[in-house]
């Protein structure tokens, strides 16, 4: 279901799934844990993010409420049926929380970006 | 002889996704959205979640008629037998969607299978299960599990018998489910650790059950269904 009146795009349950360009640059040239695991002989199945990851998404749902569950969640759905239908788990359910929080305008685009080249600094200096 | 001992393998670069949970933490938190030490705090708990409580509760339950009956009639005080404190142990107490659940432990009979699903999202009893699989969370199980669920568990290798009757518990937010599989064959005279080796994480969601010999869950590759079902939340 597409509709293109302002340019955007609306998945199956209201979802705003018009692209982010930030995180279509990350899931085309993003390398996702299985490839990584499978790379260096690492047996765990899940990144060590993970959880931190899942520790993110029952926060945003405590206190303020700023992403409850459910709406989280079918976000996710939505997204993980579009854009990021190529993408494995668990890193479809963290792009789809940024995609969730840009659009949301919980989180700026470009301060994600500046903020991801300074962490990138930080883990490889 | 060598006594040179080899480090464990180990991921040696940084991925964009590594980067990107990271930067969305570290602005959540600077935006107020939450705190270092809530997040701190509830990453640490959840690493000490996993199966192992929820399969000795059904292990102690197959050895003590006195325990299934209060695991079936009281399951958050039956989980606290296997160290399991649903009210006090998550750290946020009332104030999020995964603290305090209650938990029900739903028993099968011969002629009664049971399996858990959460047809919304994909709430799972984590802390007596630990993290939710994959394939639980995707809509492809959620949707079709509640419509088709003979067909659904013959898909995870359960075939049942007709006259089997099967029923599906939907989870929501404050009540959690697992399953009380029926005791095997072959595992007469077995000990608490052996039986609780057998239920797997799959036997305690009900898309499987306990067999002596296995000892881990089947590989469940996750795909989108051939004819999808639709619905608004």
């Amino acid at each position: 279901m597409k509709d293109k009146d302002k340019g955007s795009e609306t998945g199956r349950q209201g979802t705003d799934t018009t692209p982010v360009p930030l995180l279509e640059a990350i899931s085309s040239r993003g390398r996702v844990w299985e490839d990584l695991a499978e790379q260096y002989g690492v047996t765990n199945p899940d990144p060590p993010w993970k959880i931190t990851l899942d520790a993110t998404c029952d926060l945003l749902a405590a206190g303020s409420c700023v992403l409850p569950v459910l709406e989280r969640r079918a976000e996710e759905d939505d997204l993980s049926a579009t854009n990021y239908a190529d993408i494995p788990f668990p890193e479809r359910q963290l792009l789809a929380l940024a995609h969730s929080l840009i659009r949301r305008g919980l989180l700026d685009e470009d301060e994600l970006a500046r903020r991801m080249e300074e962490v990138n600094r930080r883990l490889n200096s | 002889m060598s006594d040179k001992h080899e480090p464990a393998p180990m991921v040696n670069e940084v991925s964009d996704f590594e980067v990107l949970e990271m930067a969305v933490r570290e602005l959540a938190i600077e935006k107020g959205l939450f705190s270092a030490e809530d997040h701190r705090r509830w990453t640490e708990y959840v690493h000490t979640l996993g199966p192992l409580p929820a399969a000795r509760l059904v292990a102690k339950a197959w050895l003590d008629p006195a325990y299934k009956k209060l695991a079936v009639t009281d399951g958050v005080k039956a989980s606290l037998q296997v160290g399991v404190d649903w009210i006090n142990s998550p750290p946020t107490g009332f104030g999020t969607p995964s603290d305090y659940c209650a938990l029900r432990v739903l028993e099968d009979t011969p002629k009664l299978k049971h399996v858990v699903v959460c047809t919304l999202c994909s709430c799972y009893p984590r802390p007596i299960l630990g993290q939710s699989p994959e394939w639980y969370r995707t809509p492809n199980y959620r949707r079709r599990l509640v419509r088709w669920p003979r067909q659904v568990l013959a898909e995870f290798g359960l075939q049942l018998d007709p006259d089997v009757e099967i029923r599906v518990a939907d989870s929501n937010q404050k009540t959690r489910y697992i399953v009380l599989p029926v005791r095997p064959a072959g595992t007469e005279g077995w000990t608490e650790d052996q039986l609780t080796a057998i239920v797997t994480r799959d036997c305690l969601i009900g898309v499987a059950v306990p067999k002596p010999g296995v000892t881990a869950n089947a590989k469940r590759p996750v795909r989108p269904a051939v004819h999808p079902v639709h619905h608004s939340h």
